[in-house]
């Protein structure tokens, strides 16, 4: 799905579909509702492509196509549009990605699916301002420079909600990893002793 | 405040491989001896790695898939259909030209000169009118900007981040004149944008500093703004008028279906707001402010 018209250098090489699972995974963190959230990623579409003869920055469609549904977002929400927040908490982790390759053992698989449904859940019981933020950088790999444009706030305040949504999602998961928060301060402090601390852990 | 504080950004600049230099090394030294901060490092990680894990959290459904696919393919027909409404047009007025050869000159003489005299003068007024309203406006906005009673809005000094902020906000594609920020010590500086009202609809108002003097450009859609009237000035393919407008100096423009206005201080040098723009261009000291 290449978007753009012939004449158009950015055009041509934008392709939007490259964008639909994010957009549609913001979307839905915003409204927490599928059927908005898919009206949401269809208008923020149709804007895009009537608005991309003006796109010069092909590094910039990402957070471009993010910012414009965002601002779609908040009109409905000004203008009483939006539809009420409902979260759809299906058991069956419908609103979460199923892995492609889901493992072999089916208690594995279990565990994941089940860890995937705690992890999803805790983001969607987040406040909207950490939601979004935490699927921005987290989900979406959008920098901090990149983000402060999409949210419209400095940079500073970016790093300062993205701490504050990960010690409040942390909280949340405390159960799903503590287990592994063990396993590691083990494994790093074991690091430590051979100072090694060089590198990202 | 907990010397601890400031690591807890700078431990995820460093999950980011963000710190270099001497902030990593302090980092790094901080880790070292601080027990409390390698617990928090170690549970980013731990979080990090989780959320990772199950990435993407969602993926769109085939059935917005085909509606957004089914959105292109009538986009991209509508914009082929301009070529072909062209040719109807064209095919209709030459249906009409057969019809003008069975009236008489009598009768299509006095009508022609009629219309001819609509055509000139009535949308000549609206023209002026309409563009007199822009530059109140712009003129008006200049005076909010000027006595800090702007709507807060963006703060930054980069085009990019200007121009995306405004995607989706204003109801037209918005764009910046020019690329205006290459100089290393430019004289104006942009300082930030924010969203007014042009005719009940959003419009963009982009703010520039220098040490004496503030600038704003005001940025609509050219199908709700027409620009004409004051002295006009032609460069290039564009036409700029050039007015003085309640003890400010305006200048206004239009540009790939976009109307600018940019005001600036009629006390400063007469060619001062054009810097704005070609401060970092070759054609720079036409511009010259006079001392």
């Amino acid at each position: 799905m290449r978007l753009g018209s012939d004449n158009n250098k950015a055009g041509q090489r934008f392709d939007l579909n490259q964008y639909l699972d994010g957009l549609y995974g913001y979307a839905m963190v915003l409204s927490r509702n599928s059927a908005e959230a898919e009206d949401l990623v269809q208008e923020t579409c149709l804007r895009a492509l009537r608005g991309m003869d003006g796109l010069r920055d092909e590094d910039g469609a990402k957070s471009w196509v993010f910012t414009i549904l965002r601002n779609i977002w908040l009109n409905q929400l000004r203008q009483g549009r939006a539809a009420p927040e409902m979260v759809e908490l299906d058991s069956d982790g419908k609103g979460a990605n199923e892995p492609a390759d889901a493992a072999q053992d089916p208690h594995a698989d279990y565990v994941t699916k089940i860890e995937r449904e705690q992890v999803w859940l805790a983001i969607q019981k987040l406040p909207v301002e950490y939601r979004e933020i935490i699927i921005l950088r987290e989900y979406e790999d959008l920098s901090y420079q990149e983000i402060a444009a999409v949210l419209g706030c400095p940079l500073g305040t970016v790093m300062s909600r993205l701490a504050r949504a990960r010690s409040r999602l942390r909280d949340a998961l405390q159960n799903i990893f503590s287990a592994e928060v063990s396993f590691q301060r083990a494994g790093k402090l074991r690091s430590k002793e051979e100072g090694t601390l060089n590198e990202p852990l | 405040m907990n010397p601890c504080d400031e690591y807890v950004v700078k431990t995820l600049r460093y999950l980011d491989n963000d710190l270099k230099g001497q902030e990593l090394e302090d980092f790094r030294s901080h880790m070292e001896s601080c027990a409390h901060c390698r617990a928090h490092l170690e549970a980013e990680n731990a979080l990090s790695e989780t959320l990772h894990r199950f990435r993407p959290l969602y993926s769109a459904p085939d059935a917005l898939r085909d509606r957004v696919s089914a959105t292109v393919v009538q986009q991209s027909s509508r914009n082929t259909t301009r070529g072909s409404l062209y040719d109807r047009v064209s095919r209709i007025l030459s249906v009409s030209g057969a019809l003008e050869r069975l009236l008489s000159w009598r009768i299509l003489v006095p009508v022609a000169l009629a219309i001819g005299l609509c055509v000139a003068l009535v949308p000549n007024i609206v023209h002026h009118v309409q563009a007199a309203s822009y530059v109140e406006t712009a003129v008006a906005m200049h005076r909010k900007f000027i006595s800090g009673d702007l709507p807060s809005g963006l703060q930054s000094n980069s085009p990019q981040a200007v121009t995306t902020w405004f995607a989706g906000k204003v109801p037209f594609d918005f764009r910046l004149p020019v690329e205006s920020s290459a100089g290393s010590n430019p004289a104006y500086k942009m300082t930030g944008a924010t969203l007014v009202s042009y005719k009940g609809s959003p419009a963009a108002l982009v703010t520039y500093e220098a040490p004496k003097d503030k600038v704003s450009l005001l940025v609509v859609s050219s199908q709700s703004a027409l620009v004409a009237g004051g002295d006009e000035v032609t460069g290039g393919r564009m036409t700029f008028h050039y007015r003085t407008e309640s003890d400010f100096r305006v200048v206004t423009w239009t540009s790939d279906g976009l109307s600018y206005a940019l005001v600036s201080s009629a006390s400063g040098p007469p060619q001062a707001s054009c810097l704005v723009c070609h401060q970092n261009m070759a054609d720079r000291r036409d511009f010259k402010a006079e001392q």
